[in-house]
């Protein structure tokens, strides 16, 4: 069954396509995806490979636009927004945590973290909230169990580690939702787990998380389980 | 301030940036160092052009013109002129020895005190006391001083051999054609003519142009001179006004009737082929020349008759040498500059291969919320950063070089026995050691901006790359 969507939900996609051209072929990924999540909520969509899983991440986080349909946050279309206004959608609403971590090689596991925060801040901004911003990035380490890393490159940090200082980074500007791709999907199973036990955590204090795998024993930690087939959600 | 943030990790973490600023580093001192020299070149031709010509000069015809001590007297009188002082001009033939003749295309009677007040004739001398009593063991007073000598053109006693009639001469060091420098520019005794009698020969005409017998007379070498410009020194040789005057039948005389030979009552002036003037200090070279030809010309409507003369300020009487010169350091920088557009092709593809390399990061970064403009933009600032540590480098190196080339050349020679300043070539002693601040500045500005162009291209590059593509990026 297709979501319902309701338009005052805290993000709410409505009737997504997108599709890409592939050797001059179209491919259409998403056909008509409806999906809300509320505030609060953990919703998990899984999927095969190639089920556009991540694809429908990157349009809910205003990282890509979609063919047809729409993207609501809080009541507002995101699309609809200049392009300013999504990349501080980006910068403040949603964080991102990625399946490969994406840290940024040459930046310390405090700086990867504090980067989001500087991403939003003009030079006077910084100088005004820089200790804040350091202070919440050494908080976040703190949670996350890396303070004695916090000056240590991620060549020098484990996988787990590194998704640690992925996780802090999107949630150093309290988004108010985090967007996961496959978040355990290059960890073996205990460091696995323990990421889980982090989103686990974060969700018990209120964050709403939407998070993509295809591994249905990841999903079964969210409150609700969507499915991505044939480019529709089935819930 | 995330773009700082990453400007400076990028330059601490990366070589290739390092590169690209050592080639600005390079071609902003290369730039700088060969605008300074050809510029030093062109100011010490421009400075020696202007002491061995005055400010500005009347020329007359070969036959002179009259009345060239009136006009004098009216050129003090201007607040514009300093000092003026006329002079002979005319061709002659100088012969040294039994069968060594050579032309002299300029030989000058000059007032020797006169266009050292107008010039600086004295300063051109090369020999002096020193040379002739480099031990310094014989009593000053029993060596004759070179300098003192070409101040009055009187040579001593026993130069002369008895001969109270014989007065001296300055040729240009270069007018003898075996006098040769060097290999560090210098001259030496024993290749000058110093105190050696020579034959001057002069071809004499009338006001009218009527060919006399030449004249002919000896004169000793009391020095020489060495203007640092070629065709000066090789070519021109002082001699006493008064002298040359009667020479060339170019002083006072009666006038005689050209039916009866009988004396008219009316004297012929004496005349001068020109007049060489100093302006007043702090007086622009237009103004002296536009009071110069005032004076000229009120004089000329003063006496009718006087042949015409024609005004000339130095630039315009060394216009085709320093023209040449100063040509030649605009193409030669023209090259220079373009050449340096490597260091902006440098820095392009230094950048180039750090978008490459750094498209999964500029993913990230939009991820966060970076704009477009906000990655363009640490690209553009990584070529401004890359741009001033490579200008204020090569400045440096240029300063450095620049005021130390002569060391450097001496160095070198010490070392591999190559000189690159060959001083019978470019004809002054030293490599010019001197850098135009204003210059040098702009050289560095156009430096900074060039490695912003450079930055500019992959800057627009990663703005315009795909996030989604970015992220997906091996």
């Amino acid at each position: 069954m297709p979501e319902t969507v309701n338009q005052t939900s805290l993000l709410a996609a409505k009737s997504l396509h997108k599709s890409y051209r592939m050797g001059g072929q179209p491919l259409e990924v998403l056909r008509g995806v409806d999906i809300q999540v509320e505030a609060g909520e953990w919703v998990a969509v899984l999927g095969a490979s190639g089920s556009g899983k991540s694809t429908l991440l990157h349009l809910l986080g205003g990282l890509d636009r979609p063919t047809e349909g729409s993207v609501s946050f809080e009541g507002r279309d995101v699309f609809a927004m200049g392009g300013k206004a999504v990349d501080r959608y980006r910068n403040r609403k949603v964080g991102f945590v990625f399946q490969s971590y994406h840290l940024l090689p040459e930046l310390s596991a405090l700086e990867n973290i504090a980067i989001a925060a500087m991403v939003g801040q003009s030079v006077l901004g910084w100088i005004g909230a820089r200790s804040e911003c350091r202070r919440r990035a050494a908080e976040l380490l703190d949670r996350l169990g890396l303070a004695a890393r916090a000056k240590h490159r991620p060549a020098k940090l484990s996988g787990g580690e590194r998704q640690r200082v992925a996780i802090g980074r999107a949630l150093i500007n309290q988004p108010a939702v985090l967007l996961a791709d496959e978040p355990t999907g290059n960890l073996d199973a205990k460091t696995g787990e323990q990421i889980l036990d982090i989103l686990r955590g974060l969700h018990r204090d209120g964050q709403s998380i939407v998070m993509v795998t295809h591994d249905s024993k990841v999903a079964a930690a969210a409150d609700r389980r969507l499915t991505l087939d044939g480019g529709r959600t089935r819930g | 301030m995330y773009k700082l943030l990453l400007i400076q990790k990028y330059l601490r973490r990366k070589l290739a940036p390092m590169f690209a600023a050592l080639a600005v580093t390079l071609c902003t001192a290369m730039v700088i160092i060969v605008i300074s020299v050809m510029g030093g070149f062109l100011d010490m031709m421009r400075g020696s052009a202007k002491s061995i010509t005055g400010d500005v000069t009347i020329f007359a015809s070969f036959t002179g013109f009259p009345h060239y001590e009136s006009l004098i007297d009216d050129l003090d009188a201007l607040p514009e002129v300093q000092a003026a002082t006329a002079f002979i001009a005319a061709p002659g033939m100088i012969k040294y020895g039994r069968d060594q003749v050579y032309v002299v295309r300029e030989v000058l009677g000059i007032d020797p005190v006169g266009l050292d007040a107008v010039t600086r004739y004295s300063d051109a001398f090369y020999w002096t006391q020193q040379h002739l009593n480099p031990d310094g063991d014989i009593p000053a007073e029993l060596v004759p001083d070179p300098e003192e000598l070409a101040m009055h053109f009187n040579p001593p006693a026993h130069w002369t051999q008895g001969n109270s009639h014989i007065r001296g001469i300055v040729p240009g060091i270069k007018v003898y054609p075996w006098n040769i420098p060097d290999d560090s520019g210098q001259y030496h005794l024993h290749g000058s003519q110093l105190g050696r009698t020579v034959t001057l020969t002069m071809p004499r005409i009338t006001t009218t142009g009527g060919v006399l017998e030449p004249a002919v007379r000896d004169f000793i070498i009391v020095n020489e001179f060495k203007s640092g410009l070629h065709d000066v020194d090789a070519s021109r040789s002082y001699v006493p006004f008064k002298l040359l005057q009667e020479m060339l039948n170019m002083d006072a005389a009666e006038e005689a009737d050209p039916e009866t030979g009988e004396p008219t009552g009316r004297t012929i002036p004496a005349r001068a082929t020109g007049v060489v003037i100093r302006g007043a200090p702090g007086v622009p070279l237009d103004s002296l020349n536009e009071a110069v030809t005032a004076a000229r010309d009120n004089l000329q409507h003063q006496h009718p008759d006087m042949p015409p003369t024609n005004v000339m300020t130095w630039e315009d009487i060394h216009a085709p040498l320093l023209n040449a010169v100063q040509n030649e350091k605009g193409l030669i920088t023209f090259l220079f500059v373009f050449i340096s557009l490597v260091a902006v092709v440098m820095v392009a593809t230094t950048f180039s291969m750090i978008v490459f390399e750094k498209t999964r990061d500029i993913g990230v970064l939009r991820s966060i919320g970076a704009s477009r403009w906000g990655v363009a933009n640490i690209f553009v600032g990584y070529g401004l950063v890359i741009g001033i540590i490579g200008a204020a480098a090569g400045l440096t190196l240029a300063v450095g070089i620049v005021y130390n080339l002569n060391e450097l050349q001496d160095l070198l020679d010490a070392w591999f026995g190559w000189r690159m300043w060959n001083p019978q070539t470019y004809y002054f002693d030293q490599i010019p050691e001197r850098v135009d601040p204003l210059e040098a500045g702009l050289i560095a500005l156009g430096a900074v901006l060039s490695s912003v162009m450079g930055g500019l291209i992959p800057a627009l590059l990663a703005a315009r790359l795909d996030p989604v593509e970015s992220l997906r990026y091996e």
